[in-house]
């Protein structure tokens, strides 16, 4: 998700104080058993597993957490960490026993000695690895079940979206200066006595029937979106006739298409407020819908040749909104693709496959 | 000079036609003898034909496209009455009151344009002089509305050709920015795309709270960084949420990431 933060990064580790803990008490453990084989007084052979233990200790946590660059990227990390123990195991048990016979002179003439060092490095090896792999495990456990949670997390994020996304729509939509406006053009048309009057309230009153908050949207078609963009467009070009010019062109096949509603509306109110209206020339709006026969996706557009947008300019909540709501409906492939119009203007395009699942 | 004798004029200045002539109307109906000179349908155009005709009012609507009322009003100065019209603006309203502007609320309603009127003749008999208040109104409210849209300073869209079509990418859904030759490799979730911006360019324009740049030639969207893995010779690897790009990370960059 877009929120989700860096791992953390992979620098040579030292063991952590609770792997100290838990190999000290298996060394005991192990030097416990072995005794009666090394013919050694416990307290030596506990030394001694102790040492060759915290070597391998700190060879599995170094190359569990230090990539080489030279190291294939193929093997894996368990194997890694498991040959850094089997490799340093004989080094460790040589420097141990090395050290109980005074120097290496002393060591390679003793036979017991070399007999012992054999002996303990083949048990460091086995109980190494033994160990290793159970830690590998577990580890591989614990970040098996912090990606579940994080996936959890994600789920949930994207459901809260959703349910934002359907308050935002739930909250008045109608922009009082829209309203105003629209009115006072009203007025003028009634008081004037055009014959226009009729049909303007008629759209304003479609336009306000549909923008009105409501709980369930479920229902809503492209038919009946289409009709609130008509409602809305109409009511601009009588209020801005030498500023505003519109096209509707949906393909009659999609008309019965479940659509969010207030989804492509966003887009057209975005575009008269951002595109057209800004510019003294005005412009022209194209809205439109078509589905590719081969693939069945649905291309719905939004088409504007007014002032564009800057590369700075802050995307506001309605195109997220747009968003979150299309890929509620749509799935995660929906997108919203937006296009810079020559010689200027902006073209928004709505894709999504109407077969697939949210 | 006769106050009695000289006609008095008036410009309208409104973006809608219906609206411009429904004030014409009213006006024609309660003050018979005010002679409209023009009618003008944005900010530029008023103040061209206030030059022309110098009428004595001018009605502007806030709202309008190039230029806005209140920019308007501060071109003409104090050379005429204004009296503002709004549909919604309830800051302006809260500020032409406060002020003792003259204004009116759309839907016009014939009571209180009747008593703008009377206000504007009694005005008109009078030395009129609003003073320096007035100017100080009209800066704070155009530095005011300049204030309500947004605008970032760092960019949110980048334009790149994609095919025959310019795409406005949104900065958010892009994992890094690389250069490549002439151009600028811009990796996003819906492709790859070029640009001609260069890396130092950008590297100025994107925000840093999101975009940090990693390498000479890398910008890298600090949200899309799955695993930082280190390399020889003080340096480390980016590795991609998502994608099977690699990112070099440069010594004089490392400490980035040094406490994450």
């Amino acid at each position: 998700m877009k929120t989700a933060t860096p791992n953390k990064p992979h620098w040579p580790a030292l063991p952590r104080p609770r792997q100290i803990v838990v190999v000290l008490i298996i060394s005991v453990l192990i030097a416990w058993v072995t005794t009666p084989i090394f013919q050694s007084p416990f307290w030596l052979v506990l030394r001694r597993t102790t040492f060759i233990a915290m070597v391998m200790l700190l060879a599995f946590t170094v190359s569990g957490t230090w990539r080489l660059q030279w190291m294939p990227r193929w093997i894996p990390r368990w194997m890694v960490q498991v040959l850094a123990i089997c490799f340093l195991a004989p080094f460790a048990s040589l420097a141990a026993y090395v050290a109980i016979a005074g120097n290496f002179m002393n060591f390679i003439k003793a036979n017991n000695l070399l007999s012992g060092f054999a002996t303990s490095t083949i048990f460091a090896i086995f109980f190494g690895s033994i160990v290793a792999v159970v830690a590998i495990n577990r580890e591989g456990k614990q970040r098996e079940r912090a990606d579940r949670l994080q996936l959890e997390l994600e789920k949930n994020a994207l459901e809260r979206e959703v349910l934002d996304a359907r308050l935002r729509l739930l909250q008045a939509q109608i922009e009082p200066h829209f309203l105003f406006n629209t009115l006072a053009n009203v007025q003028a048309l009634v008081e004037a006595g055009s014959e226009n009057a009729a049909p303007v309230l008629r759209h304003l009153i479609a336009y306000l029937r549909a923008a009105m908050p409501r709980l369930n949207d479920a229902d809503a078609t492209l038919e009946n979106e289409m009709q609130l963009v008509s409602a809305y467009l109409e009511i601009m070009h009588m209020r801005m006739p030498d500023r505003l010019q519109f096209e509707l062109k949906l393909a009659p096949e999609l008309k019965s298409l479940r659509f969010p509603a207030m989804a492509l509306l966003t887009l057209v109110e975005n575009a008269v407020r951002h595109g057209i209206d800004p510019g003294t020339e005005g412009g022209h709006i194209e809205v439109g819908g078509r589905q590719d026969a081969s693939s069945g996706m649905v291309t719905l557009w939004v088409t504007d040749t007014g002032i564009g947008m800057a590369e700075t300019a802050v995307p506001g909540t309605g195109l997220a909104n747009v968003r979150a709501r299309l890929q509620a409906y749509f799935g995660k492939d929906a997108s919203v693709d937006l296009h810079e119009q020559t010689p200027h203007g902006l073209r928004v395009e709505l894709i999504f496959h109407p077969g697939a699942k949210a | 000079m006769n106050a009695i004798s000289k006609q008095v004029t008036a410009l309208i200045a409104d973006d809608e036609p219906l609206l411009r002539e429904h004030l014409r109307t009213n006006l024609a109906r309660l003050w018979p003898e005010l002679r409209i000179v023009d009618e003008a349908r944005n900010g530029r155009e008023a103040v061209e034909m206030f030059d022309i005709h110098q009428p004595d009012i001018v009605f502007l609507d806030v709202h309008m496209p190039g230029l806005n009322g209140i920019e308007t009003a501060r071109s003409i100065a104090r050379r005429a009455h204004i009296v503002f019209f709004t549909a919604y603006e309830q800051y302006a309203v809260q500020a032409f009151e406060q002020g003792a502007v003259d204004y009116l609320v759309k839907p016009i309603i014939e009571a209180r344009l009747a008593d703008t009127i009377a206000r504007l003749q009694q005005r008109l008999q009078q030395a009129n002089d609003l003073g320096a208040s007035y100017d100080a109104l009209l800066d704070r409210m155009a530095t005011d509305m300049r204030q309500r849209t947004p605008k970032a300073n760092y960019l949110q869209w980048i334009k790149a050709s994609v095919g025959n079509s310019v795409r406005l990418i949104p900065v958010e859904q892009i994992a890094f920015l690389r250069s490549d030759d002439k151009y600028t490799l811009v990796a996003w979730d819906g492709g790859d795309a070029l640009i001609r911006k260069s890396i130092r360019e950008l590297s100025d324009e994107l925000d840093p709270d999101r975009f940090a740049q990693t390498h000479r030639s890398v910008i890298v969207n600090l949200h899309y960084v799955s695993e930082v893995t280190r390399g020889m010779n003080e340096t480390a690897e980016l590795h991609i949420r998502g994608r099977p790009d690699v990112l070099p990370v440069s010594r004089s960059y490392l400490h980035l990431f040094r406490q994450m």
